[in-house]
């Protein structure tokens, strides 16, 4: 089986989870709330709906602010993580994902530009 | 945004080095001669999925139909490798397996070590596309932890930007002259409709003549070439032959072409010819 890193993981959000069931995605957003346990969280996206991350091993850092998730979809929606970063805004400078949504819209507008696919290199 | 990532910069130079002698003037045959000198500088924002698919001709690269030498892309290293005369990164922008990226270590540089970046870092990635035994690579001049994620977006945005400018080929003299717009948008006062309406229409595949001039300025334009008399055509005249077109926006419109060199007044202030002859 492929690692997921390995194969292109289109950049999505809420709205788009449906139409990528069983499949890797990248989102982007900003953590909610997480769940005691620590192997669950809630993220929203640039339009401020809210999905729902899955992690195999529960969270060893407090995680907060925007976080990019790298996963399948279930096909209940959830995203079954298998790697995130937080974004770092330790500069002063906040991610914008509202803006990063209007960026999504339109990569998804143009994918001839915008391609997601291929193999890893030889 | 446009003074970030090289393409911009390379453009405007184009722009820069037309826009003395074709201010509003029709930029067609300078626009072809600029892309073709160009090609080689321009440096191009690109996804790895494009880089990965690229078509290989002798030495160069092309994407669809956009050529690209030098690069930048923007993802998060995943491995880093570093070894006496190089680092090697991995780097994924989501678009496809990570990109093998490396980075020449000037050994007589001390201070090198400490740049090694470690995996995890969203970098932006400028450098020489490759290929070498059918596995692409990018050999980079410099590669930087991005501190303002935001690049992230923009970097999105700027890739579909370049491809869809550089793509369309009728779209090639207005990605001239939408750059030679913008270099005299910042030039000139901004109320000069002429340009905006060029950049806008390049982006569209412009139904809009795109000489920088707006829609009535073009008409009188067109009016006054026409006349064959010595004495040129007075705005008299101009009114009565433009009948839609109030007597103040033709006078404007005269003002703002005999400023921007394509009118010369005759007999009086009222009578005008083109600068252009035997058009």
């Amino acid at each position: 089986m492929a690692n997921i890193i390995d194969v292109p993981k289109p950049r999505i959000n809420s709205s788009m989870l449906s139409q990528h069931i069983n499949r890797p995605v990248c989102f982007v957003g900003r953590v909610e709330k997480v769940h005691p346990t620590g192997k669950t969280f809630t993220v929203s996206d640039g339009e401020g709906k809210v999905a729902t991350v899955e992690l195999n091993d529960p969270l060893e850092e407090e995680l907060s602010g925007a976080v990019e998730v790298i996963g399948m979809v279930s096909n209940k929606g959830v995203i079954m993580a298998t790697t995130y970063n937080m974004l770092r805004e330790d500069k002063g400078i906040p991610f914008d994902v509202q803006l990063y949504n209007e960026a999504l819209k339109i990569i998804h507008d143009f994918p001839q530009h915008y391609p997601f696919e291929g193999a890893a290199s030889g | 945004m446009w003074n970030q990532g090289g393409f911009a910069d390379s453009s405007m130079g184009g722009g820069y080095t037309q826009s003395p002698g074709g201010f509003a003037s029709p930029s067609m045959s300078q626009g072809g001669e600029k892309k073709a000198r160009t090609r080689a500088t321009q440096i191009i924002p690109c996804t790895v999925s494009q880089l990965m698919s690229a078509s290989q001709a002798d030495e160069a690269f092309k994407v669809g139909d956009v050529e690209v030498a030098q690069v930048t892309i923007v993802g998060i290293i995943r491995s880093t490798d570093k070894s006496m005369t190089n680092i090697q990164y991995k780097v994924d922008d989501m678009t496809s397996a990570p990109m093998d990226v490396k980075q020449w270590v000037d050994t007589e540089d001390p201070g090198v070590d400490g740049t090694v970046l470690s995996p995890g870092t969203y970098v932006k990635v400028s450098g020489n596309l490759r290929s070498f035994q059918n596995h692409r690579s990018v050999v980079a001049f410099s590669v930087r932890p991005l501190e303002d994620m935001n690049e992230v977006t923009s970097h999105m945005l700027e890739v579909v930007h370049a491809h869809m400018a550089l793509c369309k080929p009728q779209t090639t003299t207005s990605a001239g002259g939408m750059n030679s717009s913008m270099a005299s948008m910042s030039r000139t006062n901004v109320g000069n409709m002429g340009s905006m309406g060029s950049v806008g229409g390049g982006y569209s595949g412009a139904n809009m003549v795109n000489n920088g001039l707006n829609a009535s300025q073009n008409q009188v334009l067109s009016l006054i070439r026409s006349c064959p008399d010595q004495q040129g055509i007075s705005i008299q005249d101009i009114k009565q032959r433009l009948s839609g077109i109030s007597i103040n926006i033709i006078k404007q419109a005269v003002e703002f072409l005999s400023n921007e060199g394509h009118i010369f007044s005759t007999i009086d202030e009222d009578h005008y010819k083109s600068t252009d002859n035997d058009e």
